[in-house]
């Protein structure tokens, strides 16, 4: 028997952003121990019982990867490692599950390293809210640590550049009707 | 606002409202504060707040509620699904997603649902896994009227059969069997201990159906059921995803020794978002037993000799 809990908060904590993308950007090296890591965390281990069949976690780990990447055009933002955050819930849960029914579905996430945190009380889902507070706290902690080179800031210029390219162009258009019109005018007033 | 709210009452009633429209409460977006109330509004107010008074559930009050992302109705006594159950719809995302060819291949994984309520985790699973289908059952009238009602809204009655059967029932596997063997059951069923029943909150307590709460002297009684029917009607390696009190994992362990002609095999647990142990996987570990090959209308897996 094996406690899975582990495993699946670690695929939390990179969002729904291109997983692949984010595989192919950390070193070969991270890559694999990502993958021993987690094979050890699902593999049966041994003398459970004869009946019992190991569990091969890290191809699977690829696929699931993979059928994720290609979601967004947005390049990947940096990845979370859950062992970072420490998550908050709601306090006074009491014994959860069946035996409690609280509405309250607030989630706090903390960066350690960086202090940063975030609170998420959008959708009346726990399991959005976390999955939520773990794509904002990954756009901050991008900003925190890389500024303007952070995926954020650049998308912000983008969207910037492109607004002020519409203005421009919009603006000639105006020029352009304007200076028709004009010469409409002058022309009636010829014949 | 009545002055007997508690500051954190009066925000859930507000928080759970404000976050659908169609609602009265809807009108409490930040803008709208500092406009008066219409009469309409304010009556609708007085009467939620009565009823949250008399602790009714936000859920039943709202008569609607959020489950992995689906808008599903809510009524009494039909169990409210509980945030953690989303986990469970997670777990077995995740793992079908991991073995495409053990869950069938044009047709999606077939999955039974055991105590379907208000049909949260049979809908989610289908409209999330779009080859899936689904057999729902519950002992509840209520709950397969609720179930229906949310298939219906959410245009997934063409793949999901919804069978009213108590499953503690004798033979009661016997009415699934027209519809072949099952890759999965999936249940969130009754598991709290009889003797902590009354110590429960008064919104579980008067308004949701006991019988979807109560498990027995050890919360045990529908699980295992459960895990008998999975001699009849799951397929060689198919899988069991339950959700159970954090007790359960070594009870389930145990029991499952004990009946070794199951051939089922605690493979994982699980733990939810306050790290109690709260799901369990089971897996089918050899053919099934007793069962006539010609109960079965379709192709037939090739057995496995042995």
């Amino acid at each position: 028997m094996v406690d899975c809990g582990g495993l699946k908060r670690k695929f939390m904590a990179t969002g729904p952003g291109p997983k692949l993308a984010e595989l192919l950007h950390m070193s070969t090296s991270s890559f694999f121990g990502l993958l021993a890591r987690l094979a050890r965390l699902c593999t049966m281990p041994q003398g459970l019982g004869p009946q019992a069949k190991p569990v091969l976690s890290a191809p699977r780990v690829a696929v699931t990867m993979v059928q994720a990447a290609g979601k967004k055009d947005r390049p990947a933002l940096p990845l979370l490692d859950e062992s970072e955050l420490e998550e908050q819930f709601v306090k006074g849960h009491g014994p959860g599950g069946q035996a409690t029914n609280k509405t309250s579905n607030c989630v706090v996430l903390k960066h350690i390293p960086s202090g940063i945190v975030v609170k998420c009380h959008q959708t009346r889902s726990v399991d959005q809210n976390r999955k939520l507070a773990r794509q904002i706290l990954q756009e901050k902690v991008d900003i925190f640590y890389n500024g303007e080179n952070s995926i954020v800031y650049k998308e912000k210029q983008e969207a910037e550049k492109k607004k002020q390219e519409r203005k421009r162009r919009a603006k000639e258009t105006l020029e352009k009707k304007k200076l028709l019109k004009e010469l409409r005018e002058l022309s009636k007033n010829v014949h | 606002m009545p002055k007997n709210w508690s500051a954190t009452g009066l925000q859930s009633l507000r928080r759970g409202g404000s976050l659908r429209p169609r609602h009265p409460f809807q009108s409490l977006r930040p803008e709208l504060w500092t406009q008066p109330l219409t009469p309409w509004q304010l009556q609708c107010i007085q009467e939620l707040s009565s009823r949250r008074l008399q602790r009714m559930p936000v859920q039943y009050i709202l008569g609607e509620w959020d489950f992995q992302g689906l808008s599903l109705k809510m009524a009494p006594p039909v169990f409210i699904p509980r945030p953690e159950t989303e986990e469970l719809v997670e777990w077995v995302l995740e793992e079908v997603a991991q073995s495409p060819c053990a869950m069938g291949t044009q047709d999606g994984p077939l999955i039974l649902e055991v105590g379907c309520g208000s049909g949260a985790i049979s809908l989610s699973l289908l409209s999330q896994l779009p080859q899936s289908r689904v057999i729902a059952v519950d002992k509840g009238e209520a709950a397969i009227c609720l179930t229906e009602e949310n298939a219906q809204r959410l245009r997934l009655l063409d793949r999901i059969r919804i069978v009213p059967l108590d499953v503690t029932l004798e033979g009661s596997w016997a009415h699934l069997l027209p519809w072949g063997p099952v890759d999965l059951v999936v249940s969130n069923p009754p598991y709290v201990f009889h003797q902590d029943m009354e110590q429960l909150a008064p919104e579980i307590r008067s308004y949701e159906d006991p019988l979807a709460l109560d498990g027995g002297e050890e919360g045990m009684d529908i699980i295992i059921h459960i895990l008998a029917l999975a001699r009849w009607i799951l397929k060689d390696s198919g899988s069991i995803f339950l959700e159970v009190d954090p007790r359960h994992p070594e009870l389930v362990g145990n029991w499952l020794q004990s009946q070794p002609d199951l051939s089922l095999d605690l493979v994982a647990m699980r733990r939810d978002f306050c790290g109690r142990p709260r799901f369990l996987h089971i897996q089918r570990s050899g053919p099934r037993r007793g069962c006539p090959a010609d109960a079965w209308p379709g192709p037939q897996p090739a057995r496995v000799p042995g």
